[in-house]
């Protein structure tokens, strides 16, 4: 019979395929984390995409008496981070628990503590600008308006004990205090709800306690390790700086993993301006790892990708455009180039440069070892 | 720039799961290409689209069912697009020990098999390789029942047509254009 036969033919097919063959995870992520900030930027737009973006920490409290400590007295907040300083560092943390990543952008400054860079248990300190947090009615609630964020506001649910005598206040599972004259943090504990650990009130209770002892700890415009960037880009137009970087720790220094270039002149763009600015540059570099590969879209009809193989400056670089009218995007990617893994995208319809061209005749790729990368991205 | 806590468990959760299952996502892709590259292609893509759509594989029932309709779904797509007929279709022959005997009826039947409708292949390859009975073969190709039975028969007649009379045809033989027996006991017969 056919059907025994076929039976046969798909096992045969299947157990002589590698399991894994040429397939790449970690791509699949970056390429799904793109096509999803592309929906959003298709269906809401810029501005909508902004409101979208607002936490509204919903908690069944009314207001609170301010009793929590003073308003922060002494130095004031800065009125914009810069995105080469990470103003932040963590004082301390939790037994087994570390810095995991980080991040900054004009108007927060954020850090990511956690047992390991996946774990869904971690405690994220932003530090937002001068400005940016205003704590609205008798401490009902802080509600703080970012540029490209759109907006967190907490609705404050109890008094914190003062960190560093400054006040502070619970919102549901954030700790917020006031970190200097003008300048508001939150720690956000990890999530009740995805831990079981930390269902019990005890649990519960301990986790506030570290939250409190993390938050006096905070160290705020304080050294450091270097930020430094894997690759160098030159001779770029005079008013094109770093707009915001994400980092990793590594070997002793901060990586630079993610950034993103601006031009002074943010522009909510496609993703809000949360990551990259509309038409300008967004840089993910990493160390090469073997296995990695870039995808190429097959050129299929009708479909609004197409890729390019070229070799540029002797490295294979994939090239890909996509045509989505004003979410149109350009790619470069390129798995193995001396010794970094490069993916530069560009939103927008109206790019600003040819990424053949910056990777040809911008881009110095300063390779994997820490010792070779600079703190100057921008030669 | 940084993505937040919930992208990153998100990342953990996708990463996991997938990185499970690549390996039979990659088996089925390969039955459905019967090409490596393709099958890579496919399954890639199939990755994409379950990262956009996280939160519907989570909860879903059978995330794993969810997943492989994904990947079925892509590939009809894919072949629909005029990109596969570009390409061969006839794939590598397999070196692997092989389960059926006659390596001549295998290289007949792959070629059979691959010059069938995405469509139709793919009803194959749920009935006979993912053993899915009909109703479950209509849920993941987004279908009626009684589609699938049509579809499965017109394909096993079709397979019985490229095959000719002889060992391992089947009942069919050229000019055959309807199956006479349940192909499976979860499902009804041809249609």
């Amino acid at each position: 019979m056919v059907e025994s036969e076929l039976r046969a033919l798909f096992a045969q097919i299947a157990g002589g395929e590698p399991a894994g063959g040429g397939v790449d995870v970690a791509l699949a992520r970056r390429r799904g984390r793109a096509r999803l900030r592309w929906r959003r930027a298709v269906v809401a737009g810029g501005s909508v995409l902004a409101a979208a973006a607002v936490v509204a920490v919903a908690v069944l409290v009314g207001p609170v008496r301010p009793a929590a400590g003073p308003p922060a007295a002494g130095p004031a907040a800065p009125r914009q981070f810069s995105p080469l300083n990470p103003y932040l560092s963590f004082g301390w943390l939790p037994a087994g628990n570390s810095l995991v990543a980080g991040g900054v952008r004009p108007e927060v400054a954020y850090l990511i503590g956690g047992r390991s860079a996946l774990s869904p248990l971690t405690w994220n300190l932003v530090a937002y600008a001068a400005g940016q947090c205003h704590l609205i009615g008798p401490a009902r609630e802080l509600k703080c308006s970012t540029l490209a964020l759109g907006g967190l506001t907490v609705r404050i649910t109890g008094r914190a004990p003062a960190v560093r005598g400054h006040r502070a206040f619970w919102a549901g599972p954030f700790l917020v205090w006031q970190y200097a004259h003008g300048g508001w943090a939150e720690l956000s504990l990890p999530l009740a709800n995805a831990s079981p650990k930390l269902t019990s009130a005890a649990k519960r209770e301990a986790a506030r306690r570290d939250a409190v002892k993390i938050a006096d700890h905070v160290r705020y415009g304080a050294a450091t390790p270097p930020l430094v960037f894997p690759v160098q880009l030159t001779h770029l137009p005079s008013r094109w700086r770093v707009s915001s970087v994400y980092y990793l720790p590594d070997a002793g220094v901060l990586r630079a993993s993610r950034f993103a270039l601006g031009t002074g002149n943010p522009n909510l763009g496609a993703d809000g301006g949360l990551e990259y600015q509309t038409n300008l540059p967004y840089f993910q570099i990493d160390p090469a790892s073997p296995k990695g590969s870039c995808y190429r879209y097959p050129n299929r009809k009708n479909f609004s990708e197409k890729s390019a193989v070229e070799i540029i400056n002797g490295y294979l670089v994939v090239l890909t455009h996509r045509f989505l009218g004003a979410a149109s995007a350009y790619d470069l990617c390129s798995a193995h180039a001396g010794g970094l893994a490069l993916y530069i995208s560009q939103h927008g319809a109206h790019p600003q440069i040819n990424l053949a061209s910056l990777f040809r005749d911008h881009l110095r790729l300063l390779g994997a070892n820490p010792a070779n990368w600079t703190r100057k991205p921008i030669g | 720039m940084g993505r937040p806590v919930v992208s990153r468990a998100r990342d953990a959760e996708y990463t996991e799961y997938v990185a499970a299952r690549l390996s039979s996502l990659r088996r089925l892709a390969a039955v459905l290409c019967a090409d490596g590259q393709r099958a890579d292609d496919l399954v890639q893509a199939t990755l994409v689209t379950l990262y956009v759509r996280w939160g519907r594989v989570r909860a879903a029932a059978h995330p794993d069912a969810y997943a492989r309709a994904v990947l079925v779904r892509e590939s009809i797509h894919e072949r629909r697009s005029g990109w596969a007929r570009r390409v061969s279709l006839g794939g590598k022959v397999i070196d692997s020990p092989a389960v059926v005997v006659d390596q001549d009826v295998v290289l007949d039947l792959r070629a059979a098999v691959a010059a069938l409708p995405a469509r139709q292949r793919a009803t194959l390859v749920l009935r006979f390789y993912c053993d899915l009975n009909v109703d479950q073969a209509a849920e993941v190709l987004g279908c009626s029942a009684g589609t699938v039975k049509s579809q499965t028969a017109r394909a096993l007649a079709a397979v019985r047509r490229a095959l000719g009379p002889g060992p391992g045809s089947g009942s069919g033989g050229p000019g055959a254009v309807a199956v006479e027996h349940p192909v499976s006991p979860g499902g009804g017969g041809g249609g």
